[in-house]
């Protein structure tokens, strides 16, 4: 097991890791700002793909475009489920909310069954992303480079949206209290919204990805990656947006190293890893790596 | 006893029509159950060819005046949804259709498990058009047949053909370990290309569910002295497997069983990248003489398009054996039906190959077709006998 063997298998984490990133910190925009375990997200960026694969191979946008439409189709099913489904119940127990999530996500994946049927679909892109790139060490594909870079570089902005930003901080203030927050002149319809419209259409953009990564999409794809994002919510600290970057990083890395550095007998429990690391996380650490306590909220 | 009712007062139906109408009106139809995965999953890509299949050859038995002196051939088709408690359930919808000849069915040996199980219960013959594994009679029971050759055949042919023909020494096998199919299937090749003399450079697996491989992949790049990859996979992996195998750079042989006929092969690497691919199939559905020339241009006819692979003319094949068994037993009851079947000599009019159970076995022995893979074009490479 040499140095390179290690090192592609990082990179491949790492790929792996940005994709559950940029999925989990939507789910954990949603519930620090509502406190909603938000079932549906996984099937938001199945929505992504599908948006996409119609933008391009419908509508014959180039790609660039395509990631735009996706990103503001994405932002809008968040927006409209958010609006129908789940602002109705604010106030309600948190198992209500729970429970109306779950519904969303069954809702939508009949829907594109319905509507598209459950068959397995080809999901092609521009000739150009699928150049190989070659380090002399290792070997990866402008998909992989794009997929990294373009995670990198939305959640570098959505640091900074949050932190430095006016509605970003009063996003936050809603996040801590919304009595206050109301009090201290902030619409909070107007930020809850926000939450979803980002946290979806980032979900969207993962879904592009994943799309693009693997070249088949189905209307049941989401479930997985949604919930490993939910895992990885948890790991970094259901809330924080950092904890759910640096989740989505150590659930990705490993993952990936799991399969990689064990005897192959194991590599088919991959999942039951995941899972079974959920548990330890929440057993060790119950607020996660980066989390705080966020049931004391007034 | 509600269905004890039901079906008399079908026939006390059946015998004033007989008193009343035309004879030809008055038959009782023979009810036949057909249950698939139509509308989920990687699966519906061999399920839905092999229905079309089965609607074909009733159709086309009905449209030349039925079986038994005129009586119709009335399909039930029940879609499972990828879910094997749905084919449970549709299993259970089946067996209570009244006077219910026989049921047809997956592509799929743990689906085939799952409905079979409850024809054996009601004393109704359940063959399947596409699952293959040769321990299904055994773990069902004598209900239970089988068109398709078992995978230990395939499996077989391939490890025969990648030592001999292809010249492979040392491979590489992965296997989907959530599939009866593909785990017996990775055996059965194991067994056979170490027996002739071959070494398994190293064995993977994987779930269905996963869709990235790169982890196995990086595996397989670090593995020295490997000359090709046996990929023991359903339909739902088969194209991502090849696309992510070749996107590294890794131009193996990749070999596989029947799971690989689907069109997802091919579209979803697309052609540059799917290509030096073998797989086992079931006698080819191309060919210009017999039975197979008259199958193709019926499903042309009716569906407008080629059969889509090898799994339309095993759902063909699978009516066409029910419908020749109730002629010889000259009953459409479900026992005779059972002994007609186990009795099926030489049933010659099949696209895949003669039909015969042999011995008491209930799965056929056939010939293998090996297909080959160049630039996302399938081919007719050759066909395979395995050594016993």
């Amino acid at each position: 097991m040499g140095s390179a063997y290690i090192l592609s298998q990082i990179v491949n984490g790492v790929i792996l890791g940005s994709m559950y990133a940029l999925i989990a910190i939507g789910f954990t925009m949603i519930y620090g700002i509502v406190r909603l375990i938000n079932f549906a997200h996984g099937d938001i960026f199945t929505m992504g793909a599908f948006t996409t694969l119609a933008s391009l191979a419908l509508i014959g946008l180039p790609f660039p475009v395509a990631l735009v439409v996706v990103v503001l189709t994405g932002a809008l099913f968040g927006v409209v489920i958010e609006r129908i489904a789940f602002r109705p119940m604010r106030g309600a127990p948190q198992v209500t909310g729970f429970i109306a999530s779950l519904a969303v996500a069954i809702i939508l994946e009949n829907l594109l069954v319905m509507t598209i049927s459950a068959q397995p679909r080809v999901f092609l892109v521009p000739e150009y992303l699928n150049r190989l790139v070659s380090t002399g060490v290792i070997t990866i594909r402008v998909i992989d480079l794009a997929i990294v870079a373009l995670a990198i570089v939305l959640m570098i902005a959505l640091v900074f949206f949050v932190h430095f930003t006016k509605v970003g901080i009063a996003m936050r203030a809603t996040a801590e209290n919304y009595d206050v927050a109301r009090l201290m002149g902030i619409n909070i319809d107007r930020m809850i919204m926000l939450a979803f419209a980002i946290g979806s259409g980032l979900a969207a953009v993962s879904g592009l990805m994943w799309g693009s990564k693997y070249g088949q999409i189905s209307p049941f794809m989401g479930l997985l990656p949604g919930l490993k994002a939910f895992v990885a919510a948890v790991i970094g600290g259901v809330g924080s947006i950092p904890g759910a970057v640096v989740g989505g990083y150590v659930l990705g890395l490993s993952e990936v190293l799991f399969v990689g550095l064990l005897p192959p007998e194991y590599s088919g429990y991959r999942n039951a890893f995941v899972f079974g690391a959920l548990i330890v996380v929440l057993l060790v650490m119950p607020n996660g790596l980066l989390g705080r306590n966020t049931e004391t909220r007034a | 006893m509600y269905f004890n009712w039901k079906s008399k007062f079908a026939a006390f139906a059946a015998s004033m029509a007989i008193a009343g109408a035309s004879p030809a009106v008055a038959q009782e139809p023979i009810n036949i159950a057909a249950l698939y995965n139509v509308s989920s999953g990687g699966l519906a890509s061999l399920d839905g060819p092999s229905l079309n299949g089965v609607k074909l050859k009733a159709k086309m038995i009905n449209d030349a005046g039925g079986l038994l002196d005129g009586r119709m051939i009335e399909l039930t088709a029940i879609d499972t949804k990828d879910d094997t408690r749905e084919a449970a359930t549709a299993a259970q919808r089946a067996v209570a259709i009244p006077a219910l000849a026989a049921g047809i069915g997956h592509s799929d040996t743990t689906f085939a498990l799952a409905s079979a199980a409850l024809f054996q219960t009601a004393g109704i013959p359940f063959v399947t058009s596409g699952a293959t594994s040769p321990d299904l009679p055994a773990m069902v029971g004598d209900e239970m047949f089988l068109v398709p050759f078992g995978d230990d055949v395939q499996a077989h042919a391939m490890a025969e053909y990648a030592y001999e023909t292809l010249g492979l020494r040392n491979v590489a096998v992965w296997t989907d370990n959530a599939m009866d199919y593909t785990t017996g299937l990775s055996k059965y090749f194991v067994e056979r290309f170490t027996a002739l003399g071959g070494t398994i450079a190293v064995q993977d697996v994987y779930m269905t569910a996963d869709q990235d491989f790169s982890a196995l992949v990086a595996r397989l790049q670090a593995t020295t002295g490997v000359d090709g990859v046996f990929a023991s996979s359903g339909p739902d992996t088969a194209g991502i497997i090849v696309k992510q195998i070749r996107e590294a750079g890794i131009s193996l042989p990749i070999m596989a069983g029947d799971g690989f006929d689907t069109d997802l092969l091919t579209s979803v690497p697309g052609p540059t990248l799917s290509t030096n691919v073998y797989f086992t199939t079931h006698a080819y559905v191309g060919l210009e003489t017999g039975p197979a020339e008259t199958f193709r241009k019926a499903y042309e006819a009716e569906y407008g398009i080629a059969p889509e692979n090898a799994f339309a003319a095993l759902g063909y094949d699978a009516m066409g054996l029910i419908a020749d068994a109730i002629t010889r037993a000259g009953s459409s009851d479900p026992k005779a039906v059972t002994e007609a079947l186990a009795a099926t000599a030489g049933y010659a009019d099949a696209v895949t190959g003669t039909i015969a159970y042999v011995d008491g076995s209930r799965v056929p022995s056939k010939p293998v077709a090996i297909m080959h893979v160049v630039d996302g074009a399938v081919s007719l490479d050759t066909t395979v006998t395995p050594k016993s």
